[in-house]
């Protein structure tokens, strides 16, 4: 498949070549590159985030008596936080200064 | 399989033969690869009879077998430079193949080798399937808002490496395969029209980034809170547009994306959005129009 010449549009070498796609392409890989890793990062971080919490109320539960209410009240608030780090996420200036 | 591509069927009746899907091949005389032209008008179902695509299964692009001139006069009176074949990347669903195919070299054929292409071309397995689900205890909302997001900076990225191959001259209509055209309402009421793909893309970005910057539809403060309906409301609209660039550059630029090396870039990009709408159930398969087949493809994998 490599070595098979491709139906490209007229004048596709000269574009393609030129600085301002290869500018555009390079910095498209790095995006998602970035984003991946990014993301991935999060995603794993937050599930282990979430598993120390889980395991810490547990343990309160069973060594210290605590109320459920309380125990309710870590839960929410720890969702809280993660819900605002989540949040901040999405509006975070992203690529803007490459446009 | 092959009783159907040997069925005799009269002009116009089409049919599905498979459900598998094949790169467009050389056989195609316009510059942009849109376009199937049917170049069959001379070639009698009894002439092709057995000579289905499928013969050139497991050797594909290493026999160039010529073309008989008689099949396709316009080869004839063709350049010297063009009557190499072609190979077309260009997706195109197998339903909107011509029914009856001229024996080429260049055939590429059947899943096997589109299995092939996705396999070596994507990274990470089984990862994208896990990272798209829900964290414990999140807001579903704020979950799809933040990717939306995401996938809306992907396309402009991915869209921007092609503006210079995707111009109002070379795609006049905004379309996926000749099938598929995705018309711009401009004001509410009014009729939407046929635009070029690059205004299309133009305005549904701008679309997409006014809802963004909307503080009652996508929140940025701490205490915000998403309106009513949000998925049904904003989100699956939102989707269902952003694929159709997808569409687009799949159907029509692949050929420029496979140059450029950026096919595991779109790959992977696609094939995250397709679990994210799988995994909260946001986009129906007819959604997915001209792209179902590699759909289907890949979350089978």
């Amino acid at each position: 498949i490599v070595h098979s010449p491709k139906k490209l549009p007229p004048g596709f070498d000269k574009k393609a070549s030129s600085n301002k796609t290869q500018r555009l392409v390079s910095v498209c890989k790095m995006y998602f590159l970035d984003y991946y890793c990014d993301m991935f990062d999060y995603v794993i971080s937050r599930r282990q985030r979430t598993k120390k919490v889980l395991e810490y109320l547990e343990q309160q539960k069973q060594t210290q008596n605590m109320p459920t209410e309380t125990l309710n009240n870590e839960w929410y608030g720890y969702l809280q936080k993660e819900h605002e780090v989540l949040r901040k996420r999405r509006l975070k200036p992203k690529h803007k200064d490459f446009e | 399989m092959s009783f159907l591509q040997n069925f005799h069927l009269s002009p116009g009746q089409t049919i599905r033969s498979t459900r598998g899907f094949k790169w467009n091949t050389g056989n195609n005389e316009q510059p942009q690869g849109q376009g199937q032209t049917q170049q069959n008008g001379q070639n009698s179902p009894l002439a092709n009879k057995g000579q289905s695509d499928f013969t050139s299964n497991s050797n594909f692009m290493t026999t160039p077998i010529k073309q008989r001139g008689t099949n396709n006069p316009s080869l004839f009176n063709a350049p010297a430079d063009q009557q190499q074949q072609v190979t077309d990347f260009n997706y195109t669903p197998s339903h909107q193949k011509p029914f009856i195919q001229p024996v080429s070299g260049t055939t590429v054929t059947t899943h096997q080798d589109i299995k092939e292409i996705v396999e070596t071309t994507l990274g990470s397995e089984g990862v994208l399937n896990q990272a798209v689900k829900l964290p414990k205890g999140e807001n579903e909302n704020e979950w799809l808002a933040v990717h939306v997001v995401d996938f809306y900076n992907q396309i402009n990225m991915l869209y921007g490496t092609i503006t210079e191959f995707c111009s109002p001259e070379s795609c006049p209509r905004m379309i996926a395969t000749n099938e598929y055209e995705y018309l711009w309402s401009f004001e509410k009421g009014r009729s939407p029209v046929s635009v070029s793909a690059p205004k299309y893309v133009e305005c549904l970005m701008r679309w997409c980034q006014d809802q963004f910057d909307d503080e009652l539809i996508f929140p940025s403060r701490r205490d915000g809170v998403f309106p009513d309906r949000f998925i049904d409301k904003v989100i699956i609209p939102m989707l269902r547009r952003l694929f159709r660039v997808y569409a687009h550059i799949y159907c029509h630029h692949f050929n420029e994306i496979l140059e450029l090396n950026l096919q595991t870039v779109l790959n992977t990009s696609f094939r995250h959005f397709c679990l994210f709408a799988q995994e909260f159930n946001l986009l129906r398969p007819s959604d997915f129009g001209p792209l179902l087949e590699l759909v289907t493809e890949l979350r089978d994998r």
